[in-house]
C-alpha cells in the first residue's frame, strides 16, 4: 500500500471531522476561555481562575452539588425496581406484553409533560393528597412540591419513575438474549426465585447494570434540567432546595448576566462528566469481554 | 422560416424594443431609487405572551407607517435580553428594541448598547409615554412607555360582604389588615395569599412592601448592593410582616405549591380574600366576576416617603446603538405614540397604551376605568422589583419569600440572607458597582 493510499480514507472523512471540530470543538473552547474572564455582552477582561474561587466560595454552588449527589440515592431503587420489573417481564406473566407497554411509556413521554402532570398531581390540594385524605392517611399527605424538606424527594420520585422505564429496556433485552437452559435446570434443581436471580440472573447482567449505572449517575448529575426546572417553578424552588449544578449554570448565564461564572461552572461540570464517560467505556469494554 | 420577413423585423423592432427596454430599466431604476428613499428598520419586541393581541397591534402599525420598511420579530421571554445584547455585541442590533424596566435595560445601557432619547424623541412624547424613573441614567431617558403594568392588592368583594366587611372601603392600614383577614378567616374562607411556587408572588411582595420603608428607589439600589443594610430591621420589616401573616394562620395552605395565577384565580373564584394582581388581569377578572374584583395598595405598616404610592410598571421601547437612522427609529416611537395608534392598541389588545394623554372614555368597565384614573394617572411608582440585580432576584428576592410562606425561614433570617446576598453580588460583580451607584443618584428623587 502506498503513503497516498493510505492517506486516502482520512482524506475521505477530514471535512466531516473538520465540520464537527468547528461545531463541538469551538464552543468547548469559547467556555474554557470564557471561565477565565470576567465578560459582560460577548467578551471581556482575563482574570485568571477568580470565576472557580468565586463559585468554589459561593454556598449556593455546594447546596447544589449536593443536591446533585442526593439525587445519586435514587439510582439503588431505579435498579431494583428495573430488575425486578424486567425479570417478571421477561418470565412472560400473563398480559406481559401490556405491561411491557405500559411501562415503557414513562420513557416515551418528553420530560415537561410529565413532569408538569406530575407537578399538578403533587400540589397541597392535588389528586395525590386528594386521595390520602379520602384513604383517611391525612398524616401522608404533605406539601409534596412546596415544602422545602419534601420538594427533592418529590422530584426524585419523579426521576425513578420514568428513568427506570430505560432500565426495564436496557435489562430486557439482555434477559431475552440469556440461554434459558441454565435457569431452567436451576429451577429442576429446586432453587426458588429468588435464589435464581441472585445466583444466576444478576451475574449474567453484571455489564448491563453497570452500564446502566453509569449512564444514571451522569443523568443525576448532569442532565436533571428538565425535571428540576419544572417541578420546582423555574427556580429550583421553594428557595433554593431544589438547585441543582445544571440550574446554577442556567441562572448565572441567563437570569445574572454572569457568563464568566456559567462557564467555570460548566467547565467543572464537564470534567466530572468527561471522567464518568471514560469509566462508561471501561465499564461497556468488560461488558463486551465478558459476553 | 419566412427569410424575407427577418430583415423588416429585425431593423425596426430591433431598435424599438431596444428604446423600450432602455426606457424600462430608466424607470425602473428610477423606481428603485424612489424605494430607496425609504428607510429598512428592524423592530424585535416582546408581550404577545402577557397581551393577547399586541403582536396583530404591531403588524398592523407597521403596515399603516410609510415613512420605514419596519420588520417586526416576536421575541421568545427567554432570550429578550441576551439575544438583543448578543446582537449589539456583534454589531447587529435592531433599529427599535423592545425594553422591560429597570436594571432590565439598564444593563444594555451600560454596556453602550442603547441611545439616549432626550435628543431624539419630542419631549412631551416622551414625558407623556410615562418611561418611568427607572429608564433615567446620566441626565438621560432610554426608553418610551408602550404598555402600562398597574400593580395592586385585589379582593373579592362578595367575601368581603360575606365577612362583613365594607367591600368599598378596603383595609387601609396593617393593623385594620389584620382585623379584615380575622373576619374573612372567621367567615371560612382563606383570607390571604395566592401562589408562590414560581417564585413571582414573592417578587410582587416586595414590589408593593418594600418602598413602604423607603424615601427614594435610589435608596432601594443602595440596598441591593451592599452599600446600606439589609439587616436593619426597617428594611427587612417587610419579611416580619409576610412571617406575621404566616403564624397568624392567614395565608391560604396551599400557597406554597400553586403558582401565581391560579392563585390570582382563587380570588376570582370566591375562594381567597386577598391577593396580589396585575392590570393586565383586570377586564377579564372584572367580567368575570360581575364588577367583585376591588384592587387597593397594599396596607401601610411603614414610614417611608413611598408607602401607599400606587405601583405603575411600563412595558417600553428603545433606540439601539446600530439605528442605522435613530432618527427615522424616533419618529417611529413618535407615530406609536399618534392618538391614532393609541387607539388602536386599545381595540387590539383591549388594554391601555402608555400614554397620559390617551382618550379614556372608550373603557366601559368601571373598574379598569377606574385603575386607569387612579394608579396610572395619579402620582406612582415604578416596580422596585426592577432595580434588583438579577443574582439578588434568583438567590434572595425570590427564595426568602417562599420559605417565609414555608415556614422555614424568619423575616430576620430573610434580612440576613439578603444582606449576605448584597454583598456577594458585590464579589460577582465589582465592574458593576460604580454604575449602579451612579444610577442611585439618578433615582434619588421620591417618584
Amino acid at each position: 500500500m502506498t503513503p497516498s493510499s493510505r492517506l486516502t480514507p482520512y482524506l475521505y472523512v477530514l471535512p466531516l471531522v473538520a465540520l464537527l471540530g468547528f461545531v463541538f470543538g469551538y464552543p468547548l473552547l469559547k467556555i474554557f476561555e470564557f471561565s477565565f474572564k470576567m465578560v459582560r455582552g460577548i467578551d471581556g477582561p482575563w482574570i485568571g481562575f477568580r470565576n472557580y474561587q468565586l463559585i468554589l466560595g459561593q454556598s449556593l454552588f455546594w447546596e447544589s452539588v449536593l443536591h446533585n449527589l442526593q439525587l445519586l440515592l435514587a439510582i439503588p431503587v431505579m435498579v431494583a425496581i428495573s430488575l425486578i420489573v424486567s425479570v417478571l417481564l421477561a418470565e412472560r406473566v400473563a398480559g406481559w406484553k401490556l405491561y411491557r407497554i405500559i411501562v415503557f411509556v414513562p420513557f416515551v413521554l418528553a420530560i415537561p409533560i410529565v413532569a408538569v402532570v406530575m407537578k399538578r398531581m403533587f400540589q397541597f390540594s392535588g389528586p395525590v393528597n386528594e386521595m390520602l385524605r379520602w384513604m383517611s392517611l391525612d398524616f401522608m399527605a404533605l406539601d409534596w412540591i412546596g415544602s422545602s424538606s419534601v420538594a427533592l424527594w418529590t422530584v426524585m420520585i419523579l426521576i425513578i419513575w420514568r428513568e427506570s422505564a430505560l432500565g426495564i429496556i436496557l435489562f430486557l433485552a439482555r434477559l431475552l438474549s440469556l440461554d434459558e437452559s441454565v435457569t431452567e435446570a436451576a429451577k429442576i434443581d429446586g432453587a426458588g426465585w429468588w435464589r435464581r436471580l441472585w445466583h444466576i440472573i444478576i451475574p449474567e447482567m453484571r455489564g448491563v447494570i453497570e452500564f446502566y449505572v453509569v449512564v444514571s449517575v451522569i443523568t443525576m448529575l448532569a442532565a436533571v434540567f428538565s425535571y428540576i426546572y419544572i417541578m420546582g417553578g423555574g427556580r429550583g424552588g421553594p428557595g433554593t432546595s431544589t438547585e441543582v449544578v445544571e440550574l446554577y449554570i442556567f441562572n448565572a448565564l441567563i437570569r445574572s448576566s454572569l457568563p464568566g461564572i456559567a462557564a467555570a461552572a460548566s467547565v467543572m461540570l464537564f470534567l466530572v462528566t468527561g471522567i464518568l464517560i471514560f469509566l462508561l467505556f471501561n465499564v461497556r469494554q468488560r461488558a463486551e469481554a465478558t459476553q | 422560416m419566412d427569410e424575407r420577413a427577418l430583415p423588416m423585423f429585425t431593423r425596426r423592432s430591433l431598435m424599438l424594443t431596444s428604446a423600450m427596454l432602455a426606457g424600462g430599466a430608466a424607470l425602473g431604476g428610477l423606481s428603485r431609487g424612489a424605494a430607496a428613499q425609504v428607510k429598512d428598520m428592524d423592530m424585535w419586541y416582546w408581550g404577545e405572551q402577557e397581551l393577547p393581541g399586541l403582536q396583530k397591534y404591531v403588524n398592523d402599525s407597521v403596515a399603516r407607517y410609510k415613512a420605514a420598511n419596519v420588520k417586526p420579530m416576536l421575541q421568545d421571554t427567554a432570550v429578550v435580553i441576551s439575544q438583543f445584547q448578543t446582537a449589539a455585541a456583534a454589531g447587529n442590533a435592531p433599529d427599535v428594541q423592545y425594553l422591560w424596566n429597570g436594571i432590565y435595560h439598564m444593563e444594555s445601557v451600560w454596556l453602550g448598547y442603547l441611545r439616549g432619547l432626550n435628543n431624539l424623541v419630542k419631549p412631551e412624547v416622551l414625558a407623556a409615554s410615562n418611561p418611568t424613573l427607572l429608564s433615567h441614567f446620566g441626565g438621560d431617558v432610554y426608553r418610551t412607555g408602550w404598555y402600562p403594568l398597574p400593580m395592586f392588592w385585589c379582593y373579592n368583594k362578595a367575601l368581603f360582604e360575606k365577612a362583613g366587611l365594607d367591600p368599598e372601603a378596603p383595609p387601609k392600614t396593617w393593623d385594620e389588615l389584620l382585623v379584615a383577614c380575622d373576619k374573612l378567616k372567621s367567615s371560612g374562607v382563606e383570607a390571604l395569599g395566592g401562589g408562590i411556587q414560581d417564585g413571582y408572588w414573592s417578587e410582587w411582595y416586595i414590589t408593593h412592601s418594600l418602598p413602604q420603608q423607603l424615601d427614594s428607589f435610589g435608596e432601594a439600589v443602595e440596598l441591593f448592593i451592599g452599600d446600606r443594610d439589609f439587616r436593619d430591621p426597617k428594611y427587612h420589616e417587610h419579611w416580619v410582616k409576610l412571617e406575621e401573616l404566616k403564624n397568624k394562620g392567614f395565608l391560604n395552605k396551599d400557597m406554597s405549591s400553586l403558582e401565581l395565577y391560579p392563585g390570582i384565580d382563587l380570588v376570582v373564584a370566591g375562594k381567597l380574600g386577598i391577593g396580589q394582581s396585575i392590570g393586565t388581569r383586570m377586564p377579564a377578572d372584572s367580567k368575570a366576576t360581575g364588577g367583585k374584583i376591588g384592587y387597593m395598595t397594599m396596607p401601610v405598616f411603614g414610614k417611608g416617603k413611598l408607602a401607599a404610592t400606587p405601583v405603575v410598571d411600563v412595558q417600553g421601547l428603545g433606540i439601539s446603538k446600530d439605528a442605522e437612522d435613530p432618527a427615522a427609529a424616533a419618529a417611529f416611537l413618535e407615530f406609536l405614540q399618534s392618538p391614532d395608534q393609541l387607539k388602536a392598541f386599545w381595540e387590539a389588545t383591549s388594554w391601555l397604551p402608555s400614554n397620559t394623554t390617551f382618550d379614556a372614555s372608550v373603557i366601559q368597565d368601571p373598574s379598569v376605568r377606574g385603575l386607569w384614573q387612579n394608579w396610572g394617572l395619579t402620582p406612582n411608582i415604578s416596580n422596585v422589583t426592577n432595580l434588583v440585580p438579577g443574582q439578588f432576584y434568583e438567590r434572595a428576592a425570590i427564595p426568602t419569600g417562599q420559605q417565609i410562606v414555608a415556614g422555614s425561614m424568619t423575616g430576620e433570617q430573610a434580612g440576613e440572607l439578603a444582606a449576605n446576598t448584597a454583598k456577594e453580588w458585590k464579589d460577582f460583580n465589582p465592574d458593576m458597582v460604580e454604575n449602579y451607584r451612579k444610577w442611585a443618584k439618578d433615582l434619588a428623587s421620591p417618584t
